[in-house]
């Protein structure tokens, strides 16, 4: 283990980089490996296993102070839940059925307050079985509560998943955040990486600058249940739960502030004048960056939207741009067109949004198909 | 000298309430006391909404007056009944989720040894039947498997009673309740045999008819999950609601069943366990 | 009503008022504070807190754990500090003790409670009132349903990021704040306004 030195926030991510060609899966071991993390808690399930391997690896080096294995994905949830109230930085991974199976602790992550990291290498979770990449489950998890952002490089994993600590722990926000990646595309192959010196980490979480007290009996109010019920049968029961919820979304929104601090706007443009605008997230950007340098070649006017924040949503942004666009498609890796819904949720003219290309199953997506559409919206 | 947390801050004394004031100067903080001076100290469970008669109440309160260290523990609890009554108590607990309570512990109990590695932090689950030996099974064997230093109590009313008198995996075999219309089909669950072939350092049977003898299980347990593994202890806490008797007949219910033979009450200590206790118990002579 | 016109004033505001964070009011920077859902600057916003807890009917001081416990250094000085505050205004305080939501009920002449606020405030006929020491999230909760139920005008002083949902809120709130907010409030007593 090299010995680390706590640096503040900012000088560890404007440090001078190495470049190193590594798999998704080590740049998720490399981010850990100078988030000053305390605890990770860890469940086989493909393609997420191999960023756990490597984080347990960092424990059995010394990176990390606690590690072990779960017995399910609900259990690992639930016990990273307990981690987090008893005050320390903890870090998971999950992805396809295995968030599925957790499914109910991710919502009460949210309404506990809990700053807690995970990241979903996504894949599909249709019968009949699948281990391939697909966006879906997404769609489960836009309601949650959780701070959601979606990786289309391993750059971008590592960035997330490394300055997620520092937005998740902010005491206004102070819910967790998921760093989603679609699984193989990223996970599984190489790509460059810059990464900050090894010697350097992140200052420790504080625990008790928390909005919510730590179950330590070590701060006040020693009479304190996480979470109170909540059940009397009348307005102000009522009142006071629906008051909870909308504190918990409202802290997703003070999140956009520190999104904007640590991983710059929600969104990322090229050629956002353009008639044709792509707009997509994850892997999906890739190939509309292929298209769009293809169209462009052929003369077509076409931009390129990258959402890199889920939640929150870049709503303004969003409808800011597709109100400038002539046409904008929405190319993704799922079934059902959970990114093109919440386009057209913020568009004020929801007509000029194509909800496609799709693809899944573990399929890829030929920039032509992107082409296609293309050519389709400039008739 | 007691905690900070336990100090009211100078100048305030007088709008405290009363029973947070009382709670201060008669608590049972950093006093070693136990269920043979209930009466004399005020409780760390304040006003709940439980029946009259719940025999889990009853349990709960006992449990709560035998904690060896009730200013370093914290309760993780599960849906039911008893999650009703906890956050009137005075200590940190925690609500997750139904099921959960052994998984969450687990993480809790681990964060706390690395966050405070010179204090003795003790982490109790407290939940019901239907948590423990049903919904939440797994992660209690599992938590037991791992040999998480952790103690678990089951509440045992045989029924999920907050839901409304459904069949648990506790309730006795023949019992008619609802889910289980023509009576339950198969016995109650031996979870104090499965705790024992999982790796419990000690595990009890104890009932609220015998103060004495389950506050000393309390006491043992928490104990051995200090020192050696996870412990196992179930509380029989009849629920006069869902099994239709009068809420003055608790008492007398549990010792009929006693001396049916239909709860028996007993001990698995391991030979470690043993010694610690010899160890311990005999030092405190 | 579009985001950049709401403001956070006093109610009754509806039966279920909206998180002032998700209408567009956004927490100030350090040294700034929010003043019924704008940017101003922390001194402009001390000298309102002192105005509206001089010119209420019945200002009440809500003092919660983390004021009411002295479970660290330095907050023995801080709640004394509080409590010569709402003296040199003539305020009462009544405490938030903890976060429970109470059974059989709370006796709202002697205690607040984050869930049901509301009974406090009507019972006490309060018109102003200050939060201190309160978790931020319990502070946000009950801020909101006070908003929404009573005409009470709400203030917080808050020592991490301040509170959107409080008509006034100071963030990075020290002791010196208080020391400054009394002398504020002895000198404009001295001046007999």
């Amino acid at each position: 283990m090299i010995e680390q030195r706590v640096v503040e926030p900012p000088q560890l991510f404007e440090a001078e980089k190495e470049t190193q060609f590594i798999t998704g899966s080590e740049a998720v071991r490399e981010a850990i490996r100078r988030a000053n993390v305390e605890m990770a808690i860890s469940y086989p399930i493909t393609p997420q296993s191999e960023s756990m391997h490597l984080v347990g690896d960092l424990f059995a080096e010394g990176y990390i102070k606690e590690y072990f294995r779960g017995e399910n994905e609900f259990a690992v949830m639930s016990s990273v839940a307990g981690a987090a109230m008893g005050g320390v930085r903890v870090f998971t991974a999950t992805g396809g059925p295995g968030t599925l199976r957790a499914f109910e602790a991710f919502s009460t992550w949210a309404g506990a307050r809990l700053p807690i990291v995970c990241a979903f290498m996504t894949r599909g979770i249709n019968s009949p079985l699948t281990i391939q990449p697909d966006t879906i489950e997404m769609a489960f998890m836009l309601d949650t509560g959780i701070i959601m952002l979606h990786a289309e490089t391993a750059q971008d994993l590592h960035d997330m998943i490394l300055r997620s600590f520092m937005i998740a722990e902010q005491t206004e926000v102070h819910i967790p955040v998921g760093v989603f990646v679609d699984g193989f595309f990223v996970t599984h192959t190489r790509d460059k990486v810059d990464i900050a010196p090894a010697d350097m980490k992140l200052p420790p979480y504080d625990p008790y600058s928390s909005p919510v007290p730590v179950m330590d009996m070590e701060n006040v109010p020693f009479r304190q249940m996480r979470d109170p019920f909540v059940m009397k049968s009348n307005y102000v029961s009522y009142s006071a739960h629906a008051s909870w919820q909308q504190e918990v979304m409202a802290a997703a929104e003070r999140a956009r502030k520190y999104i904007h601090q640590y991983l710059g706007d929600l969104i990322e443009t090229e050629y956002p004048d353009a008639d044709i605008l792509l707009i997509a997230s994850g892997t999906a950007v890739s190939q509309s960056r292929e298209a769009m340098a293809m169209a462009r070649s052929e003369g077509f006017s076409v931009g390129l939207v990258k959402i890199k924040s889920i939640r929150p949503f870049p709503e303004k942004e969003i409808r800011e741009l597709v109100r400038n666009a002539k046409a904008v498609i929405v190319p993704e890796f799922n079934r059902v067109g959970w990114l093109a819904r919440e386009i057209k949720s913020v568009a004020e003219d929801t007509t000029k949004i194509v909800a496609g290309p799709r693809v899944y199953g573990g399929m890829t997506m030929p920039p032509n198909m992107i082409m296609d559409e293309i050519r389709r919206c400039s008739i | 000298m007691k905690k900070d947390i336990f100090q009211i801050s100078p100048g305030f004394e007088d709008i405290m309430p009363a029973e947070y004031r009382d709670l201060i100067d008669n608590g049972p903080f950093e006093k070693n006391v136990g269920v043979s001076d209930l009466g004399s100290f005020k409780e760390l469970l304040e006003e709940h909404p439980l029946c009259a008669g719940c025999g889990l109440a009853l349990s709960l309160r006992l449990i709560l007056a035998s904690l060896p260290n009730p200013e370093d523990t914290i309760i993780v609890g599960s849906t039911g009944c008893s999650a009703l009554a906890f956050p009137q108590v005075a200590l940190h607990n925690i609500h997750s989720l139904f099921g959960n309570q052994n998984a969450v512990a687990s993480g809790l109990k681990r964060a706390l040894t690395l966050r405070f590695p010179d204090k003795v932090k003790d982490v109790v689950v407290i939940a019901g039947d239907g948590a423990t030996a049903d919904i939440g099974l797994d992660m209690v064997l599992q938590s037991w498997f791992r040999q998480e230093n952790i103690t678990t109590i089951m509440l045992d009313n045989e029924a999920y009673a907050n839901t409304g008198g459904q069949e648990s995996g506790m309730s006795p075999m023949g019992t008619v309740l609802n889910m289980a219309p023509k009576g339950k089909k198969f016995p109650k669950v031996s979870v104090p045999e499965l705790a024992r072939e999982s790796g419990c350092a000690y595990v009890a049977t104890v009932t609220p008819a015998q103060p004495k003898k389950l506050g000393k299980a309390v006491v043992r347990g928490i104990l051995a999950a200090r020192e050696l593994g996870p412990s196992y202890i179930q509380v029989f806490a009849p629920c006069p609601t869902n099994y239709k008797f009068k809420p003055n007949e608790t008492i007398s219910k549990i010792k009929l069943r006693e001396k049916e033979g239909t709860y028996e009450t007993k001990e698995y200590i391991t030979a470690e366990a043993q010694e610690l206790f010899a160890r311990l118990e005999e030092g405190k002579k | 009503m579009s985001l950049t016109e709401y403001r956070v004033l006093p109610g009754p505001e509806s039966y279920l008022p909206p998180a002032a964070a998700s209408m567009g009011v956004v927490l100030p920077d350090k040294g700034s504070a929010l003043v019924e859902g704008g940017i101003v600057l922390k001194e402009e916003a001390m000298e309102k807190i002192v105005d509206k807890l001089l010119t209420a009917k019945n200002p009440v001081f809500f003092p919660g754990p983390l004021v009411l416990w002295a479970w660290k250094e330095g907050v023995a000085e801080k709640a004394k500090a509080i409590k010569e505050m709402a003296e040199a205004v003539g305020a009462k305080i009544i405490p938030m003790p903890d976060y429970r939501p109470k059974y059989p009920m709370i006796n709202p002449a002697i205690e607040i409670n984050p869930n049901h606020p509301n009974l406090t405030i009507w019972h006490n006929k309060i018109d102003a009132c200050i939060f201190v020491g309160v978790h931020c999230h319990y502070a946000n909760v009950a801020l909101k349903m006070i908003r929404g139920g009573t005409d009470c005008y709400t203030m917080a002083l808050c020592s991490e990021a301040g509170h959107e949902d409080a008509m006034i809120s100071l963030r990075d709130f020290r002791i010196e704040d208080l020391y400054t907010m009394t002398e504020m409030i002895k000198k404009r007593k001295g001046e007999g306004k």
